[in-house]
């Protein structure tokens, strides 16, 4: 079949975990989403030694962007992809703070939220979720947020990235305002905007001059990790 | 004004001058020619595609190649929204808006429900003496009003103040009165007080339908009906809208259109039953917020944002003459109140005919549309929440979707192979809502489907071998052949994809989202619903077991749903024959209790329960926070 997602199984990870150690079963339960055993299971590999920074890649991402990517290709849904997001989150517990005594830099600061006039949650939790487990800091600002409360987060949290969702065909129009009023509190050139949500595409971002659009959560975060990289005008 | 091209848009065959580099949808809808575009011409369905017939084929944009796909791009087939004109040409529109034989429901049963006949208005034949004496202080007016008594006001319309002095003196001074309220909307000369009529419309999203009455006698003369011809303008209430969002003069395009519809219905009323316009007094319009808003010209940009609040809640009246109804201009055109959010008048209507204020037991009552709305309770007390399945139910951004029009799949049927049931026996040419519901219940009885949604094509070698074959992948996409190119009447495959499963599920679990979310606040369970009411004209054409088997509908026996026909119309009806119904509307929409379904925080987990099919291990995961 054409577009059948497989676990991609991190190169040489065997030279980094002791002898006879096996990652099968964590990839599992991340894919599976059960949020138990991944926490079990990663206690076990701190309690082994194991650097954070490879039970986050070697043992958590595999099965994590197995279901991103089968998300991407519609072969999971909404509830498959939450159960995932939940036991990823279960495990990222765990390392977080090892990973920010092993002075583990945060990947970039990304402030989230739902625009103003729109109470829908479900997509963005994926997202923030997502990019959490990516290693980035995010500011996740909930829903029906008004265009000054991004901009403040934006200043306060010095960010990196900004990004809006929006569900409804009305409320779209409020990513476009939100975007003006970055660039009236002369912010635009700070921070990288990706919007996101079902009305919208990658024209309606190009309109509004967003810097990307992501079309599900998975595509989102790559997103953010090519746009972090991008030069943008320092904050003071 | 610079160059112009010419382009050609058939099967109405009208050639119009386009600026170059305007989209063919607009030039379209500027010209007034009907094109569908279901999302609203953001390039996210393909509801307007068109075909260039003759010109050179504009090359495909991304979208055209997302929502079209290879072979029909190579065909010529373009979205219209998408699609620049650069040269002269002739396209082909498709799927023309006036499909052939709709099966949209109109409420053609016989008004059997008790209700009162007191529509308030009332025509009485008087003779009114003439002022004869130059010291009684008195005036044409008040020797009619002496005629007729019984505190009727004095508060004249002035077109028929400037009727008086000729009618009193014509005749012998024989006229007939026709009151509304005890106010005076009508004089006419002579006995016409056994025509008193009234017509009631239900204005929903995708659809009207409209009834002319006989006021005396309850009696419905004619019965009208057509898409909503907004739709081009997009074809769910958010779309909608979006097209109207701060922006007066699309307001003003929605609101003409609605009202050249129901002008052209009151013709065609009238005409079919022989009755003058002008001798229909009363009209009822029901509609969700968003109808109701755009009709009477208020914006309703801030129903779209969150807090989703209406303008005005309490029941309109007003003159015909104001609206520009071409019925009797001093006619009353009645709006039922609206509950709260996009519980409109339409609920309101469902409320009355489903008379569900009155039951010792606690039913609910779904209208299944492009916005659905859920009402649960019984006398002691009412809740009621707006559900957006959004258009997919109705066959809209569904691959091979149609309405339930001559050709599309209805009913299917699968054991070693699939059997399809057509509208019109005809070679089909799509798939319609309920159509789509009863192969997807099907489907997972037969494992094609499991219950997370997936086309199961990894265990496709489990199926019979006729099954097995249907069960592909084509473009990257999951999908089922429901009938083949040789057997459809268009030559082509008709697939469900993945894609169109998962429209599926999020429409159907928009309605059921609703009816779990408003047990929970009513604090039942399934056991102790009584009944469940199916209304809308969709409701009509689902198979129920169906319904019941993807989890659009609750797990009740089969005998307690019951189809109760288009309620909103009927409730329209019963409020236009009645004005003690009309005032019960406005007494209980104050008393229904509104559930915000998305502000809730248990919403999440009810919305991902309600999106699954049952048995679906993710969903049960979520929700007991198990494993």
């Amino acid at each position: 079949m054409g577009n059948v997602p497989t676990l991609q199984i991190p190169e040489g990870w065997q030279s980094r975990v002791p002898a006879g150690w096996d990652w099968t079963e964590l990839w599992v339960a991340i894919e599976k989403g059960k949020h138990k055993i991944a926490h079990e299971l990663v206690q076990k590999a701190i309690d082994a030694q194991i650097h954070p920074k490879t039970i986050l890649d070697d043992g958590l991402f595999p099965g994590f962007n197995l279901q991103g990517d089968r998300f991407s290709e519609q072969i999971i849904f909404i509830p498959e992809m939450l159960i995932t997001a939940r036991a990823m989150k279960a495990g990222l517990a765990l390392i977080r703070p090892l990973l920010a005594a092993a002075a583990e830099k945060p990947v970039g600061t990304f402030i989230i939220g739902t625009v103003l006039g729109d109470m829908h949650d479900i997509g963005q939790t994926i997202v923030t979720i997502m990019l959490e487990n990516a290693g980035f800091r995010v500011i996740n600002l909930g829903t029906d947020t008004h265009p000054d409360k991004f901009i403040d987060a934006a200043k306060r949290e010095k960010a990196d990235l900004v990004g809006f969702s929006a569900l409804l065909s009305t409320t779209i129009y409020y990513q476009k305002v939100t975007i003006e009023e970055f660039a009236k509190a002369g912010l635009r050139s700070k921070v990288k905007i990706l919007v996101g949500g079902a009305p919208t595409s990658q024209q309606w971002a190009d309109e509004i001059g967003a810097d990307g659009w992501g079309k599900d959560a998975m595509l989102a975060v790559q997103l953010a990790k090519r746009l972090v990289k991008e030069p943008r005008e320092a904050w003071e | 004004m610079g160059r112009t091209l010419a382009v050609t848009f058939e099967p109405v065959g009208r050639t119009i001058p386009v600026t170059p580099g305007q989209t063919f949808l607009r030039a379209a809808q500027d010209a007034g020619i009907d094109v569908m575009a279901t999302c609203g011409g953001r390039g996210r369905c393909h509801s307007c595609r068109i075909k260039i017939v003759k010109g050179s084929v504009p090359p495909p944009t991304i979208m055209d190649t997302v929502q079209l796909g290879h072979d029909e791009v190579r065909e010529g087939f373009r979205l219209s929204c998408q699609t620049a004109v650069s040269s002269d040409c002739a396209v082909m529109v498709m799927p023309p808006i006036a499909e052939g034989g709709h099966q949209i429901l109109s409420c053609s049963h016989v008004f059997r429900e008790t209700t009162s006949l007191d529509s308030g208005v009332e025509k009485r034949l008087i003779k009114a003496g003439l002022p004869t004496e130059e010291h009684h202080q008195t005036s044409d007016v008040e020797e009619i009003l002496a005629a007729l008594g019984n505190g009727v006001s004095g508060d004249v319309p002035l077109d028929l103040l400037r009727k008086v002095p000729a009618l009193l003196r014509d005749d012998g001074g024989a006229l007939t009165v026709t009151t509304f309220n005890k106010r005076i909307i009508d004089l006419e000369s002579g006995d016409t007080t056994t025509h008193r009529y009234g017509m009631a419309f239900d204005i929903g999203t995708t659809s009207i339908v409209g009834f002319l009455l006989d006021l005396a006698t309850g009696e419905q003369l004619a019965a009208v009906g057509s898409l909503n011809p907004q739709a081009v303008y997009g074809g769910d209430l958010m779309s909608r809208i979006a097209f109207a969002q701060f922006n007066a003069e699309a307001l003003k395009k929605l609101q003409t259109r609605v009202l050249a519809a129901i002008n052209g219905f009151v013709k065609e009323a009238c005409d079919k039953a022989k009755v003058a316009p002008a001798h229909v007094y009363k009209v009822v319009i029901v509609g969700n917020t968003c109808m109701h808003h755009i009709f009477l010209g208020i914006d309703p940009t801030h129903v779209g944002l969150a807090p989703y609040a209406p303008s005005v809640r309490s029941p309109i009246v007003v003159t015909a003459r104001e609206l520009l109804v071409r019925v009797n201009p001093n006619a009353a055109v009645c709006f039922l109140p609206i509950v709260a959010g996009f519980v409109g008048a339409d609920t309101m209507a469902v409320v009355l005919a489903t008379r569900i204020y009155d039951s010792p037991h606690v039913r609910v009552a779904v209208d299944i549309g492009t916005n659905g709305e859920v009402v649960m309770g019984s006398r002691r007390k009412l809740v009621a929440c707006s559900a957006p399945a959004g258009p997919a139910l109705e066959g809209a951004q569904i691959k091979h979707g149609m309405r339930g029009a001559l050709g599309a799949i209805e009913k299917v049927e699968i054991a070693d192979d699939v059997v399809c049931g057509v509208i019109g026996g005809v070679p089909p040419i799509g798939i319609c809502g309920s159509g789509l519901i009863d192969a997807v219940a099907k489907m997972l009885d037969a494992k094609i489907v499991g219950p997370s949604g997936l086309l199961r094509i990894e265990e496709r070698d489990v199926l019979a071998p006729a099954l097995r074959d249907r069960l592909v992948e084509r473009d990257g996409e999951r999908q089922f052949v429901l009938a083949w190119a040789a057997a459809s009447g268009h030559g082509q495959d008709i697939t469900i994809s993945q894609q169109d499963i998962r429209q599926l599920q999020l429409a159907k679990g928009a309605i059921y989202s609703g009816i779990l979310m408003l047990k929970k606040v009513m604090g039942v369970q399934d056991g102790q619903i009584k009944e469940l009411m199916l209304a809308g004209g969709f409701g009509n054409y689902i198979n129920i077991e169906s319904a019941v088997r993807i989890h659009l509908l609750p797990d009740l026996p089969v005998e307690r749903i019951r189809y109760v026909g288009n309620a909103a119309a009927l409730g329209a009806q019963m409020a236009l024959l009645s004005e003690t119904e009309r005032s019960r509307a406005i007494a209980l929409a104050r008393s229904i209790e509104h559930v915000s379904l998305a502000a809730r925080p248990d919403f999440q987990d009810i919305f991902i329960e309600a999106i699954c099919f049952p048995g679906d291990e993710a969903a049960d995961m979520l929700l007991s926070g198990g494993a």
